[in-house]
């Protein structure tokens, strides 16, 4: 049974990184590898054991799907299992990405005021 | 070229690594793992850059993701048996309770613990069958299969202790139909119904050709306990059917 992420934790930065690959469509291991590389300008190196082992746990928390099966155009012939943010992972990254900006108004108010 | 042949090498041994996830980790992720493998072995050679590195961090990033995966695997098994031993302990109250209110039912220590341990294993394979796909039908087939198997082979070895006749020990071939079919399916939903129709088929023979030389109102009573076995034999039958016939398995 899969268990559904109702808490609202801090997301660790490979699963947020990961839901980012994704909220702009769907993609495949491989895509979001190099979108993960892309959105931190290299900075966010991600092996698959990282990747596979965090979306299996993503998924059981119900935050990303499989999406379907199908031959990347960009790439060669083999077919690759495409995966998409669900409802909840959609609102878990809205709600990460607001901690974040709370955590970002506090520390640019502490350094304004020179502490 | 040299490059072209690393990399078919370390993709074999990058497939021979992900041998050892876990197998419910390794059936829902392998293929693509190995394919993002090949693909960033494809995306270092047309860069022209050596696969060394990449092969050696990659290895390495993969086995720490092995140990990680393998503990939680563990530790969920662990909680599997945890729940099926608590279950197993509830079911044996039954007897337990029974034995203190039936006159007559004075089990020793030791079948109480025979008792236990036969409901924990046939709990376990439940657990650890059923699991391996989530189709209703393939979960309520292999329930009814297990009940039915437990009940059969348990009321047998009572009545052959009872009555000493060892021809019952006959309706154990019907287990045995049951755990060879069980092994050559694989434990597929197609070669199950096949294992549990044989199973109901072979209970029937026996029922019609095995002398019982019980008097008329005891033999009505046998042969209703053999039309039982042999319908839910036959429903856990039709439920592998409808699981793989749905294309679940």
């Amino acid at each position: 049974m899969a268990k559904k992420n109702t808490a609202r934790a801090p997301l660790t930065p490979a699963v947020l990184h990961i839901l980012l690959a994704l909220s702009t469509g769907e993609r495949h291991g491989y895509g979001i590898m190099k979108q993960v590389q892309a959105d931190s300008q290299g900075k966010a190196k991600m092996g698959p054991g990282t990747l596979y082992g965090s979306m299996g746990r993503m998924m059981e928390a119900g935050l990303i799907r499989e999406s379907d099966k199908r031959v990347d155009p960009e790439m060669d012939d083999e077919r690759r299992i495409y995966y998409e943010l669900t409802g909840a992972g959609r609102a878990a990254l809205e709600a990460e990405l607001k901690r974040y900006r709370g955590v970002v108004a506090v520390a640019e108010g502490r350094l304004a005021h020179g502490h | 070229m040299a490059t072209n042949v690393a990399g078919r090498r370390y993709r074999t041994w990058y497939a021979m690594l992900l041998r050892l996830y876990p197998r419910p980790f390794r059936e829902r992720f392998g293929e693509g793992m190995a394919q993002t493998f090949h693909d960033l072995c494809r995306e270092h050679r047309d860069a022209r850059r050596g696969l060394f590195g990449l092969a050696l961090w990659i290895f390495f990033e993969t086995s720490v993701g092995i140990v990680r995966e393998s503990t939680t695997h563990m530790s969920q098994l662990g909680k599997t048996m945890l729940r099926v031993a608590l279950g197993a302990l509830a079911v044996l109250m039954v007897p337990l309770v029974a034995s203190q209110v039936v006159e007559g039912w004075n089990w020793p220590a030791g079948a109480f613990v025979r008792v236990y341990v036969l409901f924990f294993v046939t709990g376990m394979v439940f657990a650890l069958v059923a699991r391996r796909m989530g189709a209703w039908s393939y979960k309520a087939g292999l329930g009814v299969a297990l009940v039915a198997g437990f009940a059969l082979g348990w009321s047998n070895m009572v009545h052959v202790a009872d009555s000493g006749n060892p021809a019952n020990l006959v309706y154990y071939s019907v287990l045995g139909v049951g755990a060879v079919g069980a092994l050559l399916a694989r434990l597929e939903a197609r070669g199950l119904a096949r294992t549990l129709f044989a199973m109901a088929a072979t209970l029937a023979v026996i029922a019609v050709i095995l002398p019982s030389g019980a008097p008329p109102y005891l033999a009505r009573n046998m042969a209703i306990g053999h039309g039982v076995y042999v319908a839910l034999f036959t429903a856990s039958a039709l439920m592998f059917r409808h699981a793989s016939l749905a294309g679940l398995k």
